[in-house]
């Protein structure tokens, strides 16, 4: 388990007020009732925390958060994390 | 010059227009965040303000912040995320107001409700952090939020959505009169027909350091570092300034006979309400008061009362020296009965664009208990005030009828006449 998966989680419930029963592996922005705004508050929150880019755009089309993470993943491998 | 009800304009009070009526109230302050917790609060007339952890190292550190809520929880839902603090509080005041009017959203005509949100400032602690964000970490930490959280119709925005009102909503800046503004025009909307219900009020949060500091450095702060409880102390000698508050408060304002037809006595009437400018200067008061008379005088024929009915006076009384020597000349003159004079601020501390709100909230509870809270820190008037202010206890005394003075930088000048339903 990366650091990743549970950095997100923290996001989704603490600012996002999502809670935790509905953060599973093949939810989405959607099905956590993320619109437009709250997903590109999201990435500025990653960016900031993560030091990671975000495309909000890939997030929003239909992406899991199993593939999010894994997004996330291999991008943190990138910037050296 | 002594005559009673039925004046120049032969009108009964309320008989202006068709009586608007007060059914719901909602406060979120520093000395209480709801209406019962508010009311001991202002009762046991001790003022709030305390230091605070995040405005140390500042000029004057201590204000009245609320403190008794945790906001995000009382707001609920998902979306707290996108409110500025402001916001929050006028949400959860708006809801307690509906709740107290016996109003269920979901059943209402949601295109005949109205919101009026007066806000004096807005998120400006929003705007702070985003212009520190892009200096120090470039545009992409930049919140994609940041203008729609940080404008002052934010709130009304917020409280329309929350609430489902698709009439008018208005976010009127009036600076610290905003709230009383705001309650005005909610009064007008019903009058003109647009609206069945206005939920009406005013919200401010800007305890940040970098307006708090720009205040002081204004002088309009108390500076009393030593002791921040006796700082704010309205229409008292050696008053200095006044102390930050933050809060909100809503009434939901209906016509009374709309509020009697579903069964709903009114908890108090809204009779009149009068505005003007002083068109003087950019912060200080015009010294003799005149533009804020012309605002009184103007509510007063609204109400259909002469000077002579007004039995109490909800004073704007900041503490600081020049608006309380304008307000006590200006009630003096107007007032020459003397009606017993209270001033909020003493207590709650000065929040700003909610200030003309809470008062509002104020003068109603002051009607329905027939108490009147003392002023915070007041032994005594200043010797060369000819005022009747109520110090260091509640003076019982039942108040048919009564005047809620606001007063904000540019000029402007709000009274709101509210007399027993």
């Amino acid at each position: 388990m990366s650091e990743i998966h549970p950095r997100i989680n923290e996001v989704l419930t603490e600012t996002f007020k999502v809670p935790a029963a509905e953060i599973v592996p093949e939810a989405t922005m959607d099905s956590l009732e993320m619109d437009s705004l709250a997903v590109a508050e999201f990435a500025v929150i990653i960016k900031e925390t993560l030091g990671i880019d975000t495309d909000s755009d890939t997030l929003l089309k239909g992406a899991t958060l199993a593939e999010i993470t894994a997004f996330l993943d291999d991008a943190a491998v990138s910037v050296g994390r | 010059m002594t005559q009673r009800n039925g004046t120049a304009s032969g009108r009964e009070p309320g008989q202006g227009a068709g009586p608007v009526a007060v059914t719901g109230l909602g406060v979120v302050t520093p000395a209480g965040a709801d209406e019962r917790a508010f009311w001991a609060g202002l009762r046991a007339g001790r003022s709030v303000a305390r230091r605070r952890e995040e405005l140390a190292g500042i000029p004057v550190d201590f204000a009245c912040a609320v403190d008794d809520l945790d906001v995000d929880a009382a707001v609920g839902g998902r979306s707290v995320w996108r409110m500025a603090r402001f916001v929050k509080l006028a949400l959860i005041a708006a809801r307690q107001a509906v709740a107290d009017a016996g109003l269920d959203p979901a059943a209402w005509e949601p295109g005949r409700v109205g919101v009026v949100l007066g806000v004096g400032v807005g998120g400006v602690s929003v705007l702070v952090d985003g212009a520190l964000k892009l200096r120090e970490q470039g545009p992409q930490s930049v919140s994609p939020l940041l203008v729609p959280m940080m404008i002052p119709n934010a709130a009304a925005g917020e409280v329309a959505i929350a609430l489902k009102a698709q009439g008018p909503s208005l976010a009127p800046v009036t600076a610290c009169a905003s709230g009383a503004t705001a309650i005005a025009l909610g009064r007008d909307l019903l009058i003109g027909g647009q609206c069945d219900v206005v939920v009406a009020g005013g919200a401010e949060s800007v305890l940040t350091p970098l307006v708090v500091t720009a205040f002081a450095r204004m002088g309009a702060l108390s500076t009393r570092l030593d002791d921040p409880a006796s700082a704010s102390r309205p229409f008292a000698a050696d008053r200095d300034g006044f102390v930050l508050g933050e809060g909100a408060a809503m009434v939901v304002l209906e016509r009374e006979a709309d509020a009697r037809a579903r069964g709903r006595a009114p908890r108090a009437l809204l009779a009149g309400a009068g505005a003007s400018t002083d068109a003087y200067h950019p912060t200080a008061p015009e010294p003799h008061g005149r533009g804020a008379q012309a605002a009184v005088e103007a509510a007063l024929r609204d109400a259909g009362w002469s000077a002579y009915d007004v039995q109490h006076v909800n004073a704007h009384g900041t503490s600081t020296q020049l608006n309380d020597a304008m307000e006590a000349t200006l009630i003096e003159r107007v007032y020459p009965h003397r009606p017993p004079v209270t001033a909020p601020k003493g207590v709650v501390g000065h929040t700003l664009g909610a200030a003309g709100a809470i008062e509002a909230v104020a003068t109603v509870l002051t009607l329905e208990h027939g108490v009147i809270p003392p002023v915070a820190n007041l032994d005594a008037p200043a010797v060369e005030f000819e005022l009747d202010c109520v110090t260091k206890e509640c003076r019982r005394q039942r108040v048919e009828t009564a005047i809620s003075h606001s007063f904000g930088f540019g000029g402007h000048n709000v009274a709101l006449a509210f007399c027993r339903a």
